[in-house]
């Protein structure tokens, strides 16, 4: 005769729910870290508190967060050769992905809606052509493979059932990073639908050689998306655009005075609830903001600054390599915290 | 007397130095200088507008200028106050197109408050450059332009250094302190400083040197900083002179950086090129690149000797490409 106390705890043990990001402590943000020679990746509250560093095998760059279960694929610097999967819950690498012959990892990486599949950015190696690799996200098998519609993709985001790319149009050395086709590269912007067909597209007439590198997604599925300049350094040039699908590409262009204190280099971008979007440049030190039909609205200085992310309903985190971690606060750069490690590149909001 | 000049030698090099001496001994003198000289020069235009009898100041006030224009942080990059002072390069002529429209424009804009608020590559140095040694014969007469010009010039350096003076002099030499949130840790104010050695040497290495070099099939002397003044060769070796000078107040102990920079010096001293008209001639052209070695040798040290030295590096990302 089953007692009533063990009938409940058969119960209970086969009612186990799937552990989620609050089995990790439910951090709003991961970001990967150097420390010493080591590197970790971290979870992060919105006071600046990091709630785990778990570590990665080699220097990371983005991450791509599960939507549900406590997981991330820290991808490793491009030319990428691996990726690996942590279960932050406890710490366990779950599995490392490694890109099929004659494929690299391009540093991003973003999950499905329902967390099924897991696509990444990738390169034809040797021609710098770009793939979005899919992956089975339970398995981590590879499945399959489409095209990205141009060069050297970087970042990928979803949009809805889409899939917007980056393809920053530098073909680069497959061995050492070596840029090889300033001179006519032609970066673009990419909607692939849910088949991997091509949706929409988008380029710069005229300013062919301005990166488009990374994404933030508005409110109502614009895209902002920032780029690395590679003419001219004098010149100046609009760093961050946006763009409806549909539509030709809006170029956003900070104050004269101010532009060329990015040194032509946007490094992250971050769009907020209030409809405030930042780009970061660790090359000139400085954030500079953007309110949401790109006009040009303020400039932040703090060395090495890089990650950038959303907080709360109308603010920033910031991230940068002396380990301070900043919000804005009245108009002003205020930190959050500093950890004794140098972060890295970019932050993922959760 | 032997024994008194060995005294004065030992009290030479200071036995302390860091970045609080780097703000007492380098940056506020270099921006107090560069104040006087602006107003010296804005008082000369309101005597004279003669090329002849301005000049000299003019060439003061420069010289001031490239004893600072390393430092790229602080008062002097709000509101684009160090394009205002200097804009260049200017690849597109913006700055020359927007000065003639001032110069034959309405003269209300060349009330401070207006002039203020041109753009910034029409103002400073070198718009200023334009109007004593113009190529051609001005369409207009250019004395209240001159005026203008640098009188918006001495207002800047006056605020420049007024703002370093009454707040961020103190900012940075209490670096680490509780409650300073521009500087979180002492580590961080070296830091901003090394960063403006490595981006200054860089930007001497590959602008200032560089876009007059071109490459060797294609050289461009016309891109040389200051051509109708002369100063080319000068600012380099200025701009040399006050990053060796900036390296003696933060540490007393960086003799390969000090020896590289010595180098590069007697090289820039000895040039005898001073618009850079010599790239275009390849044995002259090997006298500008081995100077620009030189440079890029100092970068290298830095980074060997000063950087470990100073606890500090490139920026972590700022060294990585994305």
């Amino acid at each position: 005769m089953t007692s009533r106390r063990s009938f409940l705890a058969g119960l209970a043990a086969v009612a186990i729910p799937c552990p989620t990001w609050a089995d990790a402590g439910n951090p709003a943000y991961l970001a990967a870290a150097k420390q010493g020679e080591t590197y970790a990746l971290h979870g992060l509250t919105e006071t600046g508190e990091s709630l785990f560093s778990l570590p990665i095998p080699s220097r990371g760059h983005a991450t791509a967060a599960h939507p549900n279960r406590p997981l991330a694929v820290a991808f490793a610097r491009r030319p990428g050769r691996f990726a690996v999967v942590i279960d932050c819950a406890n710490g366990v690498e779950l599995a490392r992905l490694i890109p099929p012959q004659g494929r690299q990892f391009n540093g991003h990486g973003v999950f499905s809606a329902d967390g099924s599949i897991l696509y990444t950015s990738e390169v034809v190696a040797e021609t710098s052509e770009g793939r979005v690799g899919r992956w089975d996200a339970t398995t981590f098998v590879r499945i399959d493979e489409w095209a990205s519609g141009g060069i050297g993709p970087h970042d990928i985001k979803r949009l809805g059932t889409t899939l917007v790319i980056a393809n920053g149009g530098i073909a680069t050395d497959p061995r050492d990073r070596t840029k090889l086709n300033i001179p006519t590269m032609r970066p673009n912007l990419t909607q692939l639908s849910d088949t991997g067909a091509i949706l929409a597209q988008a380029d710069l007439p005229g300013l062919s050689q301005n990166s488009i590198r990374h994404l933030a997604l508005g409110a109502d599925g614009q895209i902002a998306f920032a780029m690395q300049w590679e003419g001219d350094p004098a010149e100046t040039v609009p760093l961050l655009g946006l763009w409806r699908p549909g539509s030709a590409p809006r170029l956003c262009e900070a104050a004269e005075s101010e532009a060329l204190r990015m040194k032509g280099y946007a490094g992250s971008i971050a769009w907020n609830a209030a409809g405030q979007i930042a780009v970061t440049s660790p090359k000139g030190g400085v954030a500079m903001l953007f309110d949401e039909d790109g006009q040009f609205l303020a400039t932040h200085a703090r060395g090495d600054i890089c990650g950038a992310a959303p907080l709360g309903a109308a603010g920033f985190l910031f991230s940068d390599g002396s380990g301070g971690l900043m919000t804005l606060v009245a108009g002003s750069l205020v930190p959050l915290n500093r950890l004794a490690l140098h972060w890295d590149n970019h932050i993922v909001s959760l | 007397m032997r024994a008194l000049i060995l005294v004065l030698l030992a009290l030479a090099t200071p036995a302390r130095a860091d970045f609080p001496q780097t703000v007492q001994d380098h940056i506020l003198p270099g921006y107090a200088a560069f104040d006087v000289a602006t107003r010296a020069l804005a008082d000369k235009a309101s005597e004279t507008c003669l090329p002849d009898e301005l000049a000299p100041a003019y060439h003061a006030a420069y010289d001031a200028w490239m004893a600072v224009q390393h430092l790229r942080f602080g008062p002097v990059e709000t509101d684009g106050r160090a394009l205002a002072i200097l804009y260049w390069p200017d690849p597109k002529a913006l700055g020359a197109k927007a000065q003639m429209a001032l110069l034959t424009g309405d003269p209300a804009k060349l009330t401070p408050e207006a002039f203020a608020e041109q753009s910034v590559a029409a103002r400073g140095l070198l718009s200023l450059e334009r109007l004593l040694f113009p190529a051609e014969t001005l369409p207009a007469d250019p004395c209240p332009l001159i005026r203008a010009t640098t009188a918006d010039l001495a207002r800047i350096a006056a605020q420049v250094h007024a703002d370093w003076q009454d707040g961020f002099a103190q900012t940075l030499a209490t670096a680490g302190d509780a409650g300073n949130a521009t500087y979180l840790t002492r580590p961080e104010a070296r830091q901003a400083l090394f960063t403006q050695l490595a981006t200054g040497l860089e930007f001497l290495h590959d602008s200032r040197l560089g876009r007059p070099l071109g490459s060797f099939g294609t050289p461009h002397p016309d891109r040389a900083e200051a051509r109708a003044s002369g100063r080319s060769q000068q600012n380099v070796l200025l701009g040399l002179q006050a990053m060796r000078q900036m390296v003696e107040t933060l540490t007393p102990d960086a003799p390969e950086t000090l020896a590289a920079f010595d180098r590069a010096i007697g090289l820039a001293k000895t040039l005898d090129d001073p618009v850079f008209a010599g790239v275009a001639v390849p044995r002259d052209r090997l006298k500008v690149e081995i100077l620009q070695q030189a440079v890029a040798q100092i970068r290298e040290v830095i980074l060997s000797e000063l950087a470990p030295e100073m606890d500090v590096g490139i920026g972590f990302n700022a060294a990585d490409g994305d």
